[in-house]
């Protein structure tokens, strides 16, 4: 394996964060092939995390744009500063004819920039992360092409901002709904999975290093019997976290039927996916699995 | 940077038409940037170059899933081939015959090396072999076709899911909010700069699928199922039925993210698959069980059959008139009816036709797709 790549890997453990080789090379190619990387996957299982660790690693910043319903060019790329050009007005009013007070209003210095513009006008190469891009419209996946293609957005007063230093993009989808293909050829793509019981063991223990050995292989068995299962809402690696987290608190030297019962709750968050462990013996779900 | 031979450059190209060819979307730039990774070197290290490749070639976790059996076949088949190809080089040195020989009843024939050519563009895949798999009957789909057909169907259906969602979108911006109007004004010294838009409220869809999966039906269930699953993306409403003998509320089932898992839950779950049919019985309990819930002026029923009754046809009439009063629409897919000459004669179906809106087949993937009209005019 690539040295660079062994680095990468060994700078994220240090962190906190395992990264298996085949996710690794995604990180490696975004960095070097100067392309967006989309991260699918179930919620909970890194993808936001990595963007952070990756912005640790390369001691930049991170400029987070979380999407929801709605999102417009105002709260992403850039919005006009109303009131600094309202008072440039009346400051200059008597002094400046119409045409120079109106070139003036539209200048860079009357820009309030929002975090896409923020990321492509930085001095040096920053870690932008779309977050949670499929709960934004499809309109928004349209401002983002000429970003995500060309490290440029246009601002019609203004004209076309390239890039400064071009920033490292990585959007995250839980895929609640289809992204467009158009969005998906701009991008590397990588699908994250839940992490191996090994990988996961490793996590916690990273984590939480005075946890016993013993009692983190029955939370990971218990947690991956879990996923296999039916639930609404399977748990992600912040509940496994969570919940070994919860037992040391409590002191649990193995997992019980009772401990179960009182401390699920950090685990599932749905009523039915919570009935349906209690109905059952927590026997069944310390079963080992491969 | 690395220079690579031509032997390795023209493997690439291969493999992305390979890739292509399975229904991988890769344009220039996905191969340029493939390029640029062997240039750099990385084709030395096979995983390396396996992962980059991955992250360049796949765009949706379904090509994702298929992408490392796809490489390991390609490359290992690669280096079969070669060997074989050096191994016919040595023989064809030594002499190629103008002709083959055939032996037909006792005698030896020689076939013209023209015939020869034929058979080999009747196995040329491409645009014309998508068509005809695009045309062929579920039924009549054989072992060798059944891999392509996925691929395709999966490309198909998302490209007609990407429609969809297109067309649901509301381009008008409805009428100006004067009230919020005047608040954002506010902050701009009451200039009214940016004027607000009251929306429409969009009307929900709501459908209602109801699948056959009695034996009868077992050669067309898997690909209505799987319709239903992608459909299922895009109506936030969609409520999903099985039966054969017994009915089955599926759409508990189809949460999880992933289409093999949904698959195999679905197979785990649903009661008595590739069973008898009882048509009638089935409608009457999701009438009983679930009409108040799933059924009103709003929603479209489509009831995907091929009608063969074996139950109470007195029944299954009674139940189809009594959904039919109580949706909006109620179509019915019939996978026999894309068979040439057919009537839809046998007691079931006569009985239930007057109270149907639309009546369509759906036995082949053409046939599916053309549905999106009708679900669209819901």
């Amino acid at each position: 394996m690539n040295k660079e790549i062994e680095g990468l890997i060994s700078s994220f453990y240090e962190q906190g964060y395992i990264l298996n080789k085949e996710l690794a090379t995604s990180v490696f190619l975004l960095n070097n092939l100067e392309k967006p990387l989309l991260l699918e996957g179930d919620p909970g299982v890194g993808k936001t995390m990595l963007a952070s660790t990756l912005a640790g690693h390369l001691k930049t910043d991170l400029i987070r744009l979380q999407c929801y319903e709605g999102l417009d060019v105002g709260t992403t790329i850039y919005e006009w500063n109303y009131q600094k050009q309202l008072l440039h007005i009346k400051l200059f009013e008597q002094e400046k004819d119409k045409r120079t007070l109106g070139e003036e209003i539209f200048g860079m210095e009357y820009v309030l920039k929002r975090p896409l513009l923020r990321s492509i006008t930085a001095d040096k190469p920053v870690v932008l992360l779309i977050d949670e891009i499929d709960r934004a419209d499809e309109e928004f996946e349209a401002f983002l092409l000429e970003l995500l293609s060309d490290f440029q957005i246009s601002i019609p007063e203004l004209g076309t901002i390239k890039a400064v230093s071009k920033p490292l993009v990585i959007l995250t989808s839980n895929r609640t709904r289809e992204l467009s293909d158009a969005l998906r050829r701009r991008c590397l793509y990588h699908w994250v999975d839940f992490p191996t019981k090994a990988m996961e063991i490793d996590i916690i223990a990273r984590k939480l290093p005075e946890i016993d050995a013993e009692l983190a292989g029955q939370v990971v068995n218990f947690i991956h019997n879990l996923r296999k299962s039916s639930l609404q809402k399977p748990p992600g690696i912040a509940e496994s976290l969570d919940w070994a987290k919860t037992l040391l608190l409590l002191n649990a030297d193995n997992i019980t039927d009772e401990i179960v019962r009182n401390t699920i709750g950090s685990v599932l968050k749905h009523k039915d996916d919570i009935e349906f462990v209690r109905n059952r013996t927590v026997q069944e779900f310390l079963m080992p699995i491969d | 940077m690395v220079a690579i031979d031509k032997t390795f450059k023209e493997r690439l190209i291969d493999f992305t038409f390979y890739c292509r060819e399975r229904q991988f979307v890769i344009g220039p730039q996905d191969t340029r940037d493939a390029f640029e990774i062997a240039e750099r070197g990385y084709w030395l290290d096979r995983k390396l170059f396996h992962y980059s490749l991955k992250a360049i070639y796949c765009k949706r976790k379904e090509h994702y899933d298929r992408f490392d059996e796809m490489f390991n076949r390609f490359w290992s088949r690669y280096y079969e081939e070669k060997l074989e190809a050096r191994k016919k080089t040595v023989k064809q040195l030594k002499k190629e015959p103008e002709t083959d020989t055939i032996i037909f009843l006792g005698a030896k024939f020689n076939k013209p090396k023209q015939q020869k050519e034929e058979k080999e563009a009747k196995q040329t895949k491409g645009a014309n072999e998508n068509t005809r798999l695009r045309f062929t009957d579920f039924s009549k789909v054989d072992v060798a076709d059944k891999e392509r057909l996925e691929e395709l169907a999966e490309e198909l259906f998302h490209q007609m899911s990407m429609r969809f969602k297109r067309r649901l979108e509301d381009a008008n911006k409805g009428r100006i909010d004067i009230r919020k109007t005047i608040r954002h004004s506010i902050s701009k010294g009451g200039l009214m700069l940016d004027l607000a838009h009251r929306k429409k409220r969009k009307e929900k869809r709501k459908v209602v699928f109801i699948l056959d999966v009695s034996g009868s039906m077992d050669t067309y269930s898997y690909y209505l199922l799987r319709y239903v699953m992608v459909l299922k993306k895009y109506f936030r409403e969609l409520e999903f039925f099985t039966f054969s003998t017994h009915l089955t509320h599926v759409t508990p089932m189809l949460r999880a993210n992933r289409e093999f898992q949904v698959l195999k839950e679905i197979g785990a779950n649903v009661q008595s698959w590739s069973s008898g049919t009882k048509i009638g019985e089935s409608l009457t309990e999701f009438l009983d069980v679930y009409g108040s819930k799933f059924l009103s002026q709003k929603h479209i029923v489509v009831i995907l059959s091929d009608g063969l009754e074996t139950g109470n046809v007195t029944q299954l009439k009674e139940a189809v008139g009594t959904i039919r009063r109580r949706c909006k629409t109620l179509v019915w897919l019939n996978p026999l009816k894309g068979m040439k000459d057919y009537q839809p004669i046998q007691k079931g179906m006569v009985n239930v036709m007057p109270h149907l809106d639309a009546f369509e087949s759906a036995h082949n993937l053409d046939s599916l797709l053309k549905l999106e009209k009708l679900l669209m005019d819901v």
